[in-house]
């Protein structure tokens, strides 16, 4: 054999070798998998009305020609939802049964001690073990943090991120570039109207609550801007931790569980003052609003600007505005030492598989994660309008191009910026307590923000303390703590 | 003579005939004396209901009460644990459960109050015209809240609440010149709820008004009129003597009725702002379904059961003791 031909062969089989290596499969494995001529039914849990979540669903049928093409099984999926505060009682009252009615779930990411706890849910660590593939480099920590780990630093993983959400800032283009508008906040405020994503970096929520000010005209149906105070599922308390976390609040300490003295600080009673303060800025009734009201004012150009999660992106940016509109970090909060520093809520949803799937379902949801995480698949869900948390495809060359928030949110999906709360079994009695003490203050029920943190706190500590999570008893004070 | 095949076929269809009356007899007498004659045969007409009863209102019930001594999470992976009346203890301790209970008690009593008020004034108007034009219709129209479902009648009072593009809002600038926010004011809030409430379940108290209305004998009617009674008279001591009982029963389902009511609010205001309309159906709710606290929700569902059957008993109570009291 001449050497050219040597040369030739070797080069080939390199070739062949990357190209089956970067499509994910080798032929021996299409050929040996062990459901090759089956036909599974797959179905996937999500949350009612949540585009991200619809995106999974909608996407599989790319999944079902992949395990056709690579796998030689048949496959096919249904889709079962219920809204944000119902899907984990829906999820739920299956799994007690150790029923595979759901083979794959997109949970909310406090859901994860909740799923994890009773073993309803495979322990994705164990997972990444047997399938080096899922073992992904993610774009920062925070994502292992929200949407991964439970408990809290204990390095063991129970999902993989569907999609990662963060808090951007929805701006009304139109408004804000309109000279006269300009001159007139300048003339106003001694200062100019943000123009750039860069300038809206440099903003402080004080000079912000000016623009949101300047921009109040009930008589013209405009208000200055809208963010959530529903008592529903967490949508007060989503956008009142910005105002707490930025200013140096925080709501427990996870290690003790301890909450009371932590939660109820005089931090976290002004940022209670401010972001009530800011109901000034906003609609009517906007003290009900959750996200859907948030994307019909924004919409309606009711408002010149909207704190919203990126993933709603693409009902925020209609045809009708989406040539007026720009995405935008959130305000930062001043510092002491003059720095602005934003750390507000993330969203997003992790995948989680059910511990109780048969084999043959086992083995098509591992199929399925690990085609989720293709670099093909994650960039056509970006191109669908998901958020994708894979380093390789966030810091690919024009990610930030292919939707209008992704430059935003890519700028948020940092430990620094975004912070999820507590991922323990008992968070949806937590999260009740503590919506009603917030509302109560917001919606004026009672006066002071210190009642409103000291009953959230006191019936925390005490759910806590009667699950037996902590050794922390409430203290004999919060007997005569209540909402008047 | 008859042919063999006929004495045959005679012999055979007789024979037939006899074994088939002699087993049919046999058979009827076997019913009769098992079942038609059974003392137990009312029972067995009921069975199946009460298989039904059994399963579905029964078993969970004595599941529900005896959950309610123990303290169990569904989330939480442990077992459940006997805690006695520790439930019922934290239950009577409970700031919120007291306040729930309080706001219950005012939604019952404005809700059932108002209701049976128009609800018998606009019946008493229907019931005398009869030869109203277009009263069918107007009937048809008028009971067509009630049956829309209370998630759907939420939803569009929402909207119609809705301060910035809302009707009510349109009307309150017309005639007051302000805007309210219904459904975000903790003065309007429970008012606006309850305005939903009225306007879905007065029809109902109408059509239990008619049906009374309709008990009254004709000839006690006929009696008063040609005696020249005034109306309140009338209505004192002939109609109300006879319809008491319908209308009485109308309270009853209602009274019930508005205390469990959880759809209609949790869809207006999910028992906002702050708690200002979080009555013990959504407190119930969101410990049940939302914080999964089985013990204790099941504790909180008891209580909620024995207050409900303690309005229906003080109901029936007062009923007979002013049947006793007619009687006398």
């Amino acid at each position: 054999m001449s050497k050219r031909k040597i040369q030739f062969l070797v080069t080939s089989l390199v070739v062949v070798m990357a190209w089956t290596a970067l499509s994910g499969f080798s032929p021996s494995q299409a050929a040996d998998h062990p459901l090759k001529g089956q036909k599974i039914e797959m179905a996937i849990l999500g949350i009612g009305g949540w585009l991200p979540s619809r995106l999974g669903v909608d996407m599989s049928p790319l999944f079902a020609e992949y395990a056709k093409k690579n796998y030689g099984y048949d496959v096919s999926f249904t889709f079962a939802e219920a809204p944000f505060s119902a899907l984990f009682q829906k999820a739920a009252s299956t799994l007690a049964t150790r029923s595979q009615e759901y083979n794959i779930i997109i949970s909310d990411s406090q859901w994860l001690g909740a799923f994890a706890e009773p073993g309803w849910i495979v322990k994705v660590s164990d997972l990444i073990k047997e399938n080096p593939e899922l073992d992904i480099e993610w774009y920062d920590r925070v994502v292992v943090d929200t949407y991964m780990e439970y408990p809290e630093g204990s390095g063991e993983l129970w999902g993989l991120p569907e999609e990662g959400d963060t808090i951007a800032l929805f701006v009304r283009k139109d408004l804000f570039n309109d000279p006269a508008e300009q001159k007139a906040f300048k003339e106003k405020h001694g200062m100019d109207l943000p123009q750039t994503f860069e300038d809206f970096e440099n903003l402080s929520m004080t000079d912000f609550e000016k623009i949101a000010e300047f921009f109040t005209r009930p008589d013209k149906g405009l208000w200055g801007t809208a963010m959530q105070y529903s008592k529903e599922y967490d949508f007060m308390t989503m956008y009142l931790y910005p105002f707490m976390f930025s200013r140096g609040g925080d709501i427990w300490d996870p290690k003790e569980y301890k909450v009371y003295g932590i939660l109820n600080s005089q931090v976290n009673a002004e940022g209670m003052i401010w972001n009530k303060r800011m109901l000034n800025y906003q609609p009517p009734g906007a003290v009900n609003y959750g996200i859907a009201e948030e994307i019909d004012a924004f919409t309606q150009d009711k408002v010149a600007t909207a704190f919203q999660w990126a993933a709603v992106g693409l009902a925020m940016i209609t045809e009708q505005n989406k040539d007026r509109v720009m995405v935008v970090p959130p305000p930062g909060f001043k510092q002491a030492d003059g720095s602005l520093k934003r750390l507000y809520s993330i969203g997003g949803q992790p995948w989680v598989i059910n511990a109780y799937n048969d084999e043959a379902h086992m083995r098509v949801a591992v199929d399925f994660l690990k085609w989720w995480y293709l670099p093909e698949t994650q960039l056509e869900f970006a191109k669908r309008g998901g958020n994708p948390c894979v380093k390789a495809v966030l810091e690919g060359p024009g990610f930030e191009d292919i939707q209008p928030w992704f430059r935003a949110f890519k700028y948020m999906l940092r430990t620094d910026r975004s912070r999820d709360f507590w991922h323990d079994p008992k968070y949806s009695e937590m999260l009740a307590a503590q919506q009603e003490g917030f509302t109560a203050f917001a919606t004026g029920q009672i006066d002071d923000p210190m009642l409103g943190l000291e009953y959230a706190a006191c019936q925390q500590q005490k759910i806590l303390y009667e699950a037996g999570r902590s050794k922390i008893k409430p203290p004999k004070s919060c007997d005569d703590v209540r909402l008047k | 003579m008859p042919s063999f095949e006929s004495v045959h076929t005679q012999t055979g269809e007789s024979t037939w005939a006899r074994s088939r009356s002699g087993i049919g007899g046999r058979l009827r007498a076997l019913r009769m004396a098992w079942i038609d004659n059974s003392r137990y045969f009312p029972l067995m007409l009921l069975m199946p209901v009460l298989i039904f009863f059994l399963l579905w209102n029964i078993i969970p019930l004595l599941w529900m009460v005896g959950m309610s001594f123990y303290n169990y999470s569904l989330v939480t992976g442990q077992p459940p644990r006997f805690i006695g009346l520790g439930n019922f203890v934290d239950l009577y301790n409970s700031f919120a459960v007291w306040g729930a209970l309080g706001k219950t008690f005012v939604f019952v009593f404005f809700s059932v109050g108002i209701e049976t008020a128009l609800g018998m004034l606009l019946g008493i108007l229907f019931w005398g015209s009869t030869r109203l034009p277009g009263r069918r219709l107007a009937l048809t129209l008028l009971f067509s809240p009630m049956v829309l479902t209370p998630a759907a009648t939420g939803t569009f009072y929402r909207l119609i609440y809705e301060p910035t593009f809302g009707v009510a809002n349109y009307l309150t600038i017309l005639i007051f010149g302000a805007k309210i926010d219904f459904l975000g004011d903790k003065f309007w809030a429970m008012p606006a709820v309850l305005l939903v409430d009225i306007w879905m379940w007065t029809p109902f108290m109408i059509l239990i008004t008619l049906a009374a209305l309709g008990s009254v004998p004709r000839a006690e009617l006929e009696a008063a009129e040609v005696d020249r009674l005034p109306w309140p008279q009338r209505f004192r001591y002939v109609v109300l003597p006879h319809a008491k009982f319908i209308l009485m029963l109308g309270i009853v389902l209602r009274t019930i009725d508005s205390f469990k009511v959880m759809d209609l609010i949790y869809q207006l205001t999910r028992g906002g702002p702050g708690n200002t309309t979080e009555v013990v159906g959504i407190t119930l709710f969101r410990k049940a379904f939302e914080g999964f606290t089985m013990g204790w929700s099941s504790a909180l569902a008891v209580i909620t059961l024995l207050v409900a059957i303690a309005f229906t008993s003080i109901f029936l109570y007062i009923l007979n003791l002013r049947q006793r009291g007619g009687a006398n």
